[in-house]
């Protein structure tokens, strides 16, 4: 495109500025976005993970794993169908043996045999797990933890010993330690029943009193604090695009307001509107690929030097679907300018003297 | 000769009832290929519409009007558009030119509209601005040209599209009274040398000797004016 090339060349400190401006828009709502997506995985990841596709939990419970309780009855009634495996969850809190420094963490009690058994990154096979042992998250790493380090269950003051390392798996912003259910009882006594039942594929389940079945997705939604601070990030991503499209639709409209004159030349000359709006969308696509691509570039660069105790996670999927929108959205402001364009009247080059 | 653009019975109204305005009444002309006409008249006689008719910007709201051969009284937006990029150079008051395109590429500009071959194209650019004596600012950019060589380039860019008809719009508007007789010497000169026809918007009484005839418009009729010499 011989015009939109050549006045790009040119105004080159005009177009830079607006593609410095159009970098940080980009950055910051990649940023955002990787912060979302960053704490949503810091607080549901272990759930997500799982290869369940419902759960069963007690009534009365909100869905909320930690506060159902399962009676041993129902539970008892429950196990008569095929391929539902147990899950036991409760927050606490660990320290390393001999330090005083508290972690908070969350057990997790499952069947090693079974579908819930996380995939080790490092250490002992989960199916090899001993009652005593258990397996946790990467981010224990960070809190100097190390394979063969003897925990302190602070609740119930029982030892455990770390035989190996998960990957992302969180629950509530708390690494997730996974033990086996004998492991659960040794802690928690006999007697003690699961928090939900976790189901793979969509059985029909015989009716149980005081039970109720709640999708994967109903259960993430549960989390306590996931809606809300989803939610107000979300806002903010939303947001920050109706930003992008007004602010992206007032540059680049008083860039054209600022060439009408030239418009009405060149359609005076015979250039056909067509041929102007092109070379509008591609100044537009042009500025807007270059900057989402730096943009791209320095949230990449973040993540990279940031902690990764910090909750920040982007993922091709998201980078992509940013850069989607962020084109889209632009095109979109652009229209403003397109549309003046098509209204521009060639007459008025004659006749003026500027 | 050729008749390269003929009017017959043209009007040109605007609005209805109250507000009804006849800006053009009943004018007929021929120009033929070879021929550069000077249209003068005081402001607010018709002479900008006159121009934008001739020039396939407007189209008249009775008459006949045919530029090139081709019929346009009636002619869609799209067709007028057409029609201009193929068989008609404008030469604006002021020069008009891109400020952010250097002077060969003002010429160039022109052949962009449409698929064109480029090699072809920048020799012809290369050709005009050598006859017009331009071939030393051929990189520069507008702000960088004297209002002499910016309306020089503007008359290169208007012949680039090699039109049957050149319409100039006071040409000399912005110029001393030297540079302005160099300016229509130079579409004097080109008409005659490539045998095209022109017509060009005056109020510089300096410069009407250079052309064949003058036609005098006011309130919206045109008169013949037989020159002095």
């Amino acid at each position: 495109m011989f015009l939109a090339w050549k006045e790009m060349k040119h105004a080159k400190a005009r177009f830079i500025l607006i593609g410095f401006i159009m970098v940080l828009l980009a950055y910051l709502v990649l940023f955002v976005s990787g912060l979302a997506n960053g704490l949503q995985a810091d607080n549901v990841s272990s759930i997500q993970h799982m290869k369940a596709t419902s759960f069963v939990v007690a009534q009365n419970s909100d869905q909320r794993l930690q506060s159902s309780q399962l009676t041993e009855k129902q539970w008892h009634e429950l196990q008569r169908t095929k391929d539902v495996t147990p899950l036991g969850l409760r927050m606490t809190s660990v320290k390393q043996q001999g330090s005083q420094k508290k972690i908070d963490s969350t057990l997790m009690a499952i069947d090693p045999e079974q579908f819930l058994a996380p995939t080790i990154e490092e250490g002992q096979a989960v199916t090899h797990l001993r009652p005593n042992e258990v397996v946790g998250d990467y981010s224990l790493k960070e809190h100097g933890f190390m394979l063969g380090d003897v925990l302190v269950e602070t609740m119930t003051g029982k030892t455990m010993t770390l035989v190996g390392f998960t990957k992302n798996e969180l629950f509530s912003h708390a690494p997730v330690l996974h033990m086996t259910t004998q492991g659960w009882h040794r802690l928690f006594g006999a007697k003690v029943s699961w928090n939900a039942g976790a189901l793979r594929t969509a059985v029909h389940l015989p009716s149980i009193k005081g039970v109720e079945q709640a999708s994967k997705e109903e259960i993430v939604q549960s989390v306590p604090g996931y809606k809300e601070e989803q939610g107000s990030l979300t806002m903010m991503i939303v947001f920050l695009f109706v930003i992008s499209a007004f602010v992206l639709s007032v540059f680049f409209y008083v860039l054209t307001l600022q060439k009408m004159s030239h418009f009405g030349v060149l359609k005076a000359m015979g250039a056909t509107t067509r041929y102007l709006a092109r070379s509008i969308l591609y100044q537009v696509l042009l500025l807007t690929s270059f900057s989402v691509a730096i943009g791209v570039g320095l949230t990449l660069l973040t993540g990279a030097l940031l902690p990764s105790t910090m909750p920040f996670h982007v993922t091709p999927t998201l980078l992509l679907s940013c850069c989607g929108l962020l084109i889209t959205v632009a095109i979109l402001g652009s229209l403003l300018s397109l549309n003046t364009v098509r209204k521009v009247d060639a007459i008025e080059a004659i006749g003026r003297a500027n | 000769m050729n008749t390269t653009l003929k009017m017959e019975h043209i009007s040109k109204q605007y609005g209805e009832g109250t507000t009804h305005v006849s800006v053009i009444r009943n004018v007929s002309l021929e120009v033929k290929a070879g021929e550069f006409i000077a249209l003068v008249g005081p402001s607010g006689s018709g002479k900008s519409t006159f121009l934008s008719m001739a020039g396939a910007l407007l189209t008249p709201s009775s008459g006949t009007l045919v530029i090139a051969g081709e019929d346009v009284s009636q002619a869609s937006a799209q067709r007028l558009t057409a029609l201009r990029r193929k068989h008609i150079g404008f030469v604006f008051q002021s020069a008009h030119l891109l400020p952010y395109l250097t002077v060969r590429d003002q010429l160039v500009l022109v052949t962009q509209f449409e698929k064109s071959n480029n090699r072809e194209v920048q020799t012809r650019a290369d050709r005009l601005l050598q006859r017009l004596g331009l071939q030393h600012r051929m990189y520069h950019f507008p702000e960088q040209l004297s209002g002499g060589e910016r309306q020089r380039v503007a008359i290169a860019r208007a012949w680039m599209n090699d039109p049957e008809l050149l319409l100039a719009d006071e040409p000399t508007a912005s110029l001393d009274a030297v540079r302005g007789r160099e300016v229509v010497q130079m579409i004097a000169d080109e008409v005659k040398l490539r045998d095209k026809a022109a017509i060009m918007v005056t109020h510089d009484h300096r410069v009407l000797d250079l052309c064949d005839s003058v036609l005098y418009m006011e309130d919206g009729t045109l008169k013949k004016e037989q020159l002095s010499s």
